[in-house]
């Protein structure tokens, strides 16, 4: 082997390594600057964590399930919403029955059915997944917000008794939950099969077909996993806040692109797809937001720490796919 | 020579009343439900003039979505763009101005320019960095927001779009008409009869092969993202216009719905441009869209905007089941045409 090939395969390996460890050592200098920072403005840490890991959970939560769906080359930007969908279910489910058991029931099958009918419509009638979930998120969207204002009105939304899931609002349960599902994922992502031959369908599609893998199976799977995660998602939105109005989980269906993105996975999904991204991700991109807004005060921070945190995603982004340069634009 | 001249005529003719099906059938079936229900889908003069001037809307945001989207290039930052131009244009043209008589012309002009410059920005952003345009789109839709947030304080931005300039422009109906007639000539034009247009194509249908031909990727994607930007700029600015105030407090993504509102009419858009232009396409999808909504306006008090939302997402699904499953469709129609002719033989 010639010298100059040396220095390449180096210097490709160390872009490499660069960019497998980058999203880790974001996340931990993250966390640093924001420690920083709350000890900077003299704040309580320990309220602040509680803050960052709630508004993280519901958010990890959905963008684990949504890696599933990314790592097959496919899109759903319908997750925020199937969140609201589930949540809303669940509480009018408790309305009129007054059983928590069935409440939390409903909000389990209505993810998953929500997103299994995205899923369905897609393969069954041939329609590019994207498209459906965009149809999808509008159709969810309009329903959650039509059985919240006319069961709660438009500003106040519905809730359940605010003591009800009062005795769950805390840090070790939510952990626990989280844990559990984030542990079957990493399971079934990286220890299964159904994980090997998601990848190998998000990298090669026509090749995993020829290799007689049917991609319809893993896609549907893929969806359900997504929506045992919107579940999740919309039970711990309730956890943490009891009422439910049209503007829940808005953000999520696009937080989830960035988390995973921000996490250090490839958009396009395949075989360099990490289930434990949206984690990572999920985690950076809270701490960075909340260290700008507590850094910038003051009612333009809001937009100024926005900007801030875009050109961070952008930079980080940037750095961590090196390794993925072609010759044409990237599409 | 004769008989080719007759079927190129008969194929043309044939052509038009396939482009013209879907917009005659929106305007029958509309206007029938309208008329069984005692109402009138365009009731006033007041009525038109919304109807053009968002029919004008629904085409621009059309045909900027779709411009970067057939070459695979998502972008979620054409709302975004949309309030920071038309934003950035009513700030200036206020400060020179006052709201005084031309306000509407410059805002329109520096609106227009501001977009392309946005645009142009955000495939700047896409071309150095080299990461995927849908990515790109994210934090670009992310900066332009925060930018907007900063500038008004996360307030509507209302003195400098309300005057009496502006409320002339969507008083009559006659602006809009001409910016599309304008657009519409010059889309067809660059996208059809320029090297751009060429170029812009090959691109679109295979980029590894265009690119090794010697086709300039890079200045073509960089044109393209301009003039979607532009093309956004004219949308804020009727949106100004139309809404009185610029909403300065979209935050965390909130300025992506106006994309989506693009999806519907960009597949009718394709569908028709099948058999007579894409552009002239995109003008009738957005012609079929403008209906349907002056019609959800006559039955504002039975159909509220969620059961719009609603309606419109299906429609999208219906069509896209369709188009997803056209040969599959017409197969099944021919072998049962065919079974009926093989009965009727017998």
């Amino acid at each position: 082997m010639s010298r100059k090939e040396n220095t390449i395969r180096k210097s490709y390996r160390r872009r490499k390594i660069l960019s497998r460890f980058m999203p880790l050592l974001a996340l931990l200098l993250l966390f640093l600057s924001f420690l920083l920072a709350v000890e900077k403005k003299g704040y309580r840490t320990d309220l602040y964590l509680k803050i960052i890991f709630n508004e993280t959970a519901v958010l990890a939560v959905v963008a684990t399930g949504a890696i599933f769906i990314f790592t097959l080359g496919s899109f759903d930007i319908s997750l925020g919403a199937a969140t609201l969908f589930s949540a809303t279910l669940g509480i009018l489910t408790y309305m009129e029955s007054q059983s928590v058991f069935l409440m939390i029931f409903v909000i389990f099958i209505s993810g998953i059915l929500c997103s299994l009918t995205s899923s369905l419509l897609a393969s069954f009638f041939r329609i590019p997944a994207f498209v459906t979930t965009v149809a999808m998120m509008s159709v969810l969207t309009a329903v959650s917000t039509q059985i919240i204002t006319s069961r709660g009105g438009a500003l106040g939304g519905i809730s359940i008794p605010s003591g009800l899931l009062k005795p769950l609002d805390t840090p070790y349960f939510k952990l626990l939950l989280m844990a559990l599902y984030i542990g079957i994922a990493v399971f079934i992502f990286n220890f299964t099969k159904i994980g090997r031959r998601q990848k190998f369908i998000g990298a090669n599609p026509l090749c995993a077909k020829l290799t007689g893998i049917r991609a319809s199976r893993y896609t549907i799977i893929a969806f359900a996993m997504a929506g045992l995660g919107v579940g999740l998602g919309a039970f711990l939105t309730l956890i943490y806040t009891p009422s439910v109005t049209s503007g829940t989980a808005g953000s999520i269906g696009m937080n989830i692109i960035v988390a995973i993105v921000f996490g250090g996975m490839p958009i396009s999904g395949g075989a360099d797809s990490k289930i434990y991204a949206a984690l990572i991700g999920g985690f950076s991109y809270t701490l960075l937001n909340n260290t700008l807004k507590i850094l910038i005060e003051g009612n333009a921070g809001y937009g100024i720490s926005q900007m801030v945190s875009a050109l961070f995603f952008l930079l980080l982004v940037f750095i961590t796919s090196m390794n993925y340069r072609s010759e044409q634009l990237p599409r | 020579m004769q008989n080719s001249k007759r079927e190129r005529r008969k194929h043309k003719f044939s052509a038009l009343i396939r482009a013209l099906f879907i917009p005659f059938l929106f305007a029958a079936v509309l206007s029938l439900i309208s008329a069984a229900n005692g109402k009138a889908m365009i009731p006033n003069r007041s009525a038109f003039h919304n109807f053009v001037i968002y029919t004008a809307i629904v085409m621009l945001t059309t045909m900027a979505l779709s411009i970067n989207l057939n070459s695979g290039r998502f972008d979620f930052s054409l709302g975004a763009m949309a309030l920071f131009s038309s934003l950035i244009a009513a700030k200036l043209t206020y400060a020179v101005l006052g709201g005084g008589p031309g306000s509407a012309v410059m805002i329109f002009v520096l609106s227009l320019a501001a977009g392309a410059c946005l645009g142009l920005i955000s495939g700047l952003i896409y071309v150095l960095l080299r990461i995927p345009p849908i990515i790109t789109s994210l934090g670009v839709t992310l900066i332009y927001e925060g930018a907007i947030y900063t500038i008004t304080g996360g307030r509507y931005v209302m003195e400098e779009v309300q005057n009496a300039s502006m409320a002339a422009f969507s008083a009559h109906a006659v602006y809009a008409l001409i910016i599309i007639a304008a657009v519409l000539g010059l889309m067809i034009y660059l996208f059809n009869y320029t090297v751009f247009g060429f170029n812009y194509r090959a691109l679109k249908e295979g980029q590894k092969v265009a690119v090794h031909t010697g086709i300039k990727e890079i200045p073509n994607a960089l044109a393209c993202y301009a003039i979607s930007g532009g093309l956004m700029g004219m949308v804020g600015f009727m949106n100004a216009a139309r809404n009185t105030n610029i909403n300065g407090g979209n935050l965390n993504f909130s300025s992506v719905g106006i994309m989506f509102t693009a999806f519907l009419p960009m597949f009718i858009g394709s569908y028709i441009g099948r058999f007579i232009n894409t552009e002239i396409g995109f003008f009738l999808a957005a012609l079929c869209m403008s209906m349907l909504n002056s019609c959800f306006a006559a039955f504002s008090n039975q159909i509220n905007a969620s059961a719009q939302a609603i309606i419109n997402a299906l429609l999208l699904l219906l069509f896209l089941i369709y188009l997803s499953n056209e040969n599959l469709l017409r197969n099944v129609l021919q072998n049962t045409a065919g079974k009926r002719k093989a009965a009727d033989h017998d």
